[in-house]
């Protein structure tokens, strides 16, 4: 059996489940002032119903991580920073112990400039003198040679020993290329250390208590996979902002995506948009925001506008506008049966729906008041009014999702062969989900014209998703048979190659250590899920004669879930 | 983190699949390096700097500015479509609104290529920056666009297709013709009959430093710019000028590119040549899209470095001093015809000149005779004939943008009359008035 818990915004969503349906699901409020709380309790509910020994696994999604930035609780951390030449290291000053060393390392990995370890020596005393713990090191081109940054591992000791509890390499954040974002991702991977290690000690104790020491625990992260608690340890960044992707992976648990696709998730205030490319989630370029700081952490490419079932109706000239304003639950949720509503209540998307006939949610005799109130002010019918804004809050997603089509379509492409042939996404379907879905369908299959379809088990696919998505990693390998070195920055994994190493063993080298390094973690991850995003090998050239091939490779396990609830939904 | 001044379009395009030969420096491998350079750098992320996907020019497009002969598929490749798409995208960024400046980092490059097109000179086929120009005339209304060329080869192909262009201010930066291909260049060559003093050539002695290419950017550029009044500035912005070049020699530094960059101020960059691929492109280009974006690019410095070393001989800043005096008076005061050297001569009512004319890189020679119709009231109608080593006689007729009624039907009439006679293989039309382009002889 397997358990998934999504710690959101407003509730903590739980399911257990296997192969035969839904065993037990429990939804309670969210209390942030003690998630644990919120995981106990919906750990306890499920209990209820399913025996501890029956369950195998838990996933959690949780917004630890998150809050602890929304909120500023961070933790202060040392950066030590070796940026070299270029735009100033000063511009991505992200805290107080911030330190710029000398050193630098050029785009082929050569190092230009020693690394000043006076300075560094300096730089850490600094740090230590003001209590500070836990510190990022991170160099520019750190991710063709670690030299710098393994040298300020050295000079920091030891984890938990007398210089450091921890200490966060820019380079293990992955191979990609961008010094800023590696930065902000180190700092905040630091900055959250702590706050996630006590909270995942707590969620261990509990499993103890409750009979669950057997369990295996993973948790979400942003790009649609799962990594094992342990992991999650040393990089808690990745675990941020896993909600949208929990909701995604249940809606590939509950349908049967093929094509092109379109996912809406219609929540209380927003809805997240979400694209299938052939069947599979579309991940971020780059990386998703944290603040205003870019980071790498990958994620599943998510757009939220703010259109939900509580979005508040407004009127502006003939034009009956939906949201982006929240102005408190619908009048259905709010006025209790028998009762009137306030004179001057102001109606929301749920309380259209409910006048239409395409929804009957909560108090409905309410809503249709709100909406003759409402609309008598701005002197137009009450039909009116509800199927405009109906008609209104379909337009506004079906627009934010073709600014989304569009800037996927013209993702920057580099071969000549990708932008003259490159395909273009073309949606078949929309797949909807979250409270209003049922409700919003009829609105949303006309205007997107298409095949429009609405899973069982809807509301609580976030948890479905949390509980069946499996284990993602990837990694980058970059390889320069002129220097006859090969490096996998994510494993730390540094070794010579000969002259003649060719692209076709860099591919299968990536995809060996990847799975390799997911078995040392204990993770089962089947070869056929593990696939090769990019492979390019460039001659390099000097005086007109090849000295070596440049080569990339990235590799992925592709995002997924465990197995599919299709059709035999209880 | 800070936000750009200018907001900056790139359109990056390094056509990792497409080379001339492996191992020719136009090869897939050129902007690999910049490509890791900005990425690192994070450049892209920066408020207001945004990177954007090349259109693909459309055979109209070419048409429009070339005579390509055969054809234009036979001589451009679908990276040339590419490549000169990019620079459409670029003038479409800024003429929409959408940045205020834009950079086409793109390639194979284009500044060698020539008003007739028979194959590859100087690594280019296809002019990219007259695409551009003509894309911006035609379907924006521009007229008076200024090219300031600071490859460091003398842009000879935007030289001779705007050799009659009074509208076209066209300035180029270059090692001296007498060191280096493609050996032209001169302060004498200064535009036919009608643009006299429209084309400015300086010529810089090797070893030019960032402190020469400063002297001449503030002492001739600028003056004639600012007279001319541009409604667009287009810098063809080649980086073999850069100290670390294999083939040229030259001392400009990052620095010295970005503060010339600064200085001129231009609407659209496009990339020209540039073959020090790993020790010069990736920060030249960082150094470049920083001054466009009006960021500090004080951080940017290249390994190789070193202040001594780069520094320009004294003897170089006096030669350059003379040089500067004399030269901004080919614009304000342009000599007479029989002064300069175009090589032509007024035939009664037409201008006429020979040229022979090598593709190095696709060992072709070709002899022209170009013949322009001295007009009053246009531009005047042109006509090229062309025999090369590859193509028998080919003809070209060109009605110029805006041509007065008399150039526009003595032009239609040359081009029915060469179809009936036979006398050429190919020929071909361009008729700017009625957007009409035709080819004959296939």
């Amino acid at each position: 059996m397997y358990l998934g818990i999504d710690v959101g915004g407003t509730h903590t969503d739980a399911v257990a489940l296997d192969e035969s349906g839904i065993a037990a699901q429990a939804k309670v409020r969210t209390n942030h002032q003690d998630l644990l709380a919120s995981v106990n309790q919906a750990l306890e509910s499920i209990l209820e119903t399913v025996p501890a020994q029956d369950i195998s696994q838990l996933n959690l999604s949780t917004t630890l991580s998150t809050n602890a930035i929304v909120q500023g609780t961070l933790e202060d951390v040392g950066m030590l920073v070796v940026p070299g030449p270029g735009i100033s290291a000063d511009d991505f000053m992200l805290c107080r112990d911030y330190h710029v060393l000398k050193g630098s390392i050029d785009h082929r990995g050569s190092e230009i400039e020693r690394l000043d370890e006076t300075e560094a020596r300096r730089a850490i005393e600094a740090c230590r003198k003001k209590g500070v713990r836990v510190f990022g090191c991170v160099g520019k081109f750190s991710t063709r040679n670690p030299l710098h940054e393994n040298t300020l591992r050295q000079m920091l000791g030891p984890d938990g020993g007398a210089g450091a509890d921890a200490v966060t390499l820019g380079h293990e954040l992955g191979g990609r290329l961008n010094f800023p974002r590696r930065l902000a991702t180190a700092y905040f991977n630091c900055a959250v250390w702590r706050v996630f290690g006590t909270f995942a000690d707590a969620v261990e104790k509990s499993l103890m208590r409750l009979g669950l020491g057997h369990v295996r625990v993973n948790t979400l992260k942003a790009d649609g996979g799962t990594f094992p608690l342990a992991q999650a340890r040393k990089m808690p960044v990745q675990s941020i902002f896993s909600g949208p992707a929990a909701s995604v992976m249940g809606i590939i648990a509950l349908c049967d995506i093929n094509h092109d696709s379109i996912i809406l998730d219609i929540g209380g205030t927003t809805t997240d948009i979400a694209v299938f490319i052939d069947g599979q989630p579309l991940v971020e370029h780059d990386g998703i925001n944290i603040g205003s700081h870019p980071t790498l952490v990958r994620a599943l490419k998510v757009h939220s506008i703010g259109i939900g079932g509580d979005s508040a109706i407004s009127v502006l000239g003939e034009a009956v506008r939906v949201g982006p304003n929240r102005l408190g639950p619908s009048q259905a949720d709010c006025v209790e049966l028998g009762c009137a509503c306030a004179s001057d209540a102001r109606p929301t998307l749920i309380d259209a729906l409910n006048c239409t006939g395409q929804a009957s949610h909560g108090n409905v005799e309410a809503s249709r008041q709100a909406i003759a109130q409402f609309a008598r002010c701005h002197s137009i019918s009450p039909e009116v009014l509800a199927v405009q804004a109906v008609e209104a809050a379909s337009e506004a997603i079906f627009k934010a999702t073709r600014e989304l089509l569009d800037e996927i379509n013209d993702k920057p492409v580099y071969t000549i062969h990708e932008l003259l042939e490159g395909r273009r996404v073309v949606p078949k379907r929309v797949y909807l989900m979250g409270g209003p879905a049922q409700a919003m369908r009829e609105a949303v299959h006309q205007r997107f014209e298409l095949f429009t379809v609405v899973p069982e088990h809807f509301g609580v696919a976030n948890a479905i998703g949390a509980a069946l998505t499996r284990n993602t990693a990837s990694l980058e390998l970059f390889a320069d048979t002129e220097k006859g070195v090969m490096f996998i920055p994510a494993l730390r994994h540094r070794e010579n190659v000969p002259r003649n190493y060719t692209l076709k063993e860099a591919e299968r080298d990536a995809l060996n250590h990847l799975l390799a390094h997911l078995s040392e973690m204990g993770v089962f991850a089947d070869r056929d899920n593990a696939q090769v995003n990019d492979a390019s090998s460039f001659n390099m050239v000097s005086d007109g004669v090849t000295t070596g091939r440049n080569i990339r490779v990235k590799c992925q396990i592709k995002p997924g879930v465990a197995f599919a609830l299709t059709g035999n939904g209880r | 983190m800070h936000e750009a001044k200018n907001s900056l379009g790139v359109i990056f395009f390094p056509a990792f699949d497409w080379s001339i030969s492996p191992t020719h420096p136009e090869r897939e491998e050129r902007l690999l390096y910049t490509q890791d350079q900005l990425k690192e750098e994070g450049l892209f992320d920066i408020e207001g700097v945004d990177e954007h996907k090349p259109g693909v020019a459309t055979r109209e497009d070419i048409e429009r500015v070339h005579f390509c002969y055969p054809e234009v598929e036979a001589v451009a490749t679908r990276s040339h479509m590419v490549a000169a798409g990019g620079t459409k995208t670029a003038a479409d960024l800024i003429m929409s609104g959408r940045h205020k400046k834009a950079f086409a980092l793109v390639r194979p490059p284009g500044h060698h290529a020539m008003k007739v097109v028979h194959g590859s000179r100087g690594f280019c086929n296809i002019n990219i920056e007259a695409v551009m120009i003509e894309h911006l005339r035609e379907n924006y209304g521009k007229k008076r666009i200024a090219v300031v060329d600071t490859d460091c080869h003398h842009g000879d192909g935007t030289q001779d297709i705007y050799w009659h262009d009074p509208d076209v201010l066209f300035i180029s930066l270059h090692q001296d013709g007498r060191t280096l291909y493609p050996g032209t260049g001169f302060p004498q060559e200064c535009g036919g009959p009608h643009a006299l003093g429209r084309t400015i050539n300086i010529p810089l002695p090797p070893g030019t430093s960032d402190e020469g290419y400063m002297m001449a950017m503030e002492r001739v550029v600028m003056p004639i710019l600012k007279d001319f009044k541009p409604e667009v500035v287009i810098n063809s912005a080649g980086q073999d000028n850069h100290f670390t070049d294999p083939i040229t020699n030259m001392n400009l530094t990052a620095q010295g590119y970005a503060r010339l960059t600064e200085l001129l101020q231009a609407d659209i960059a496009v990339l020209e040549g540039g073959y020090s691929i790993q020790g010069a492109l990736p920060y030249v280009n960082l150094g470049i899209c920083l001054s466009m974006a009006g960021l500090d690019y004080s951080g940017v410095r290249e390994p190789g470095f070193d202040a001594v070393k780069h520094a320009q001989r004294p003897q170089i800043a006096e030669y350059l001093a003379k040089l500067c005096d004399a030269l901004p008076d080919l614009y304000f005061n342009p000599p007479r015809l029989e002064q300069t050297v175009s090589g032509g001569k007024i035939e009664g009512e037409w201008f006429v000149r020979h040229k022979d004319i090598y593709y190095d890189t696709d060992g072709i020679s070709e002899a022209q005779t170009e013949e322009l119709l001295l007009c009053d009231s246009c531009r005047g109608l042109l006509k090229i004939v062309s025999r090369t080593t590859k193509n028998p006689a080919c003809l070209g007729v060109e009605i110029p943008l805006h041509a007065c009624p008399r150039c526009r039907e003595r032009g239609l009439a040359l081009y029915d009359e060469a179809q009936s006679k036979d006398d050429y293989r190919y020929s071909q039309l361009i008729n700017r008035a009625d957007r009409q382009y035709l080819r004959h002889g296939f």
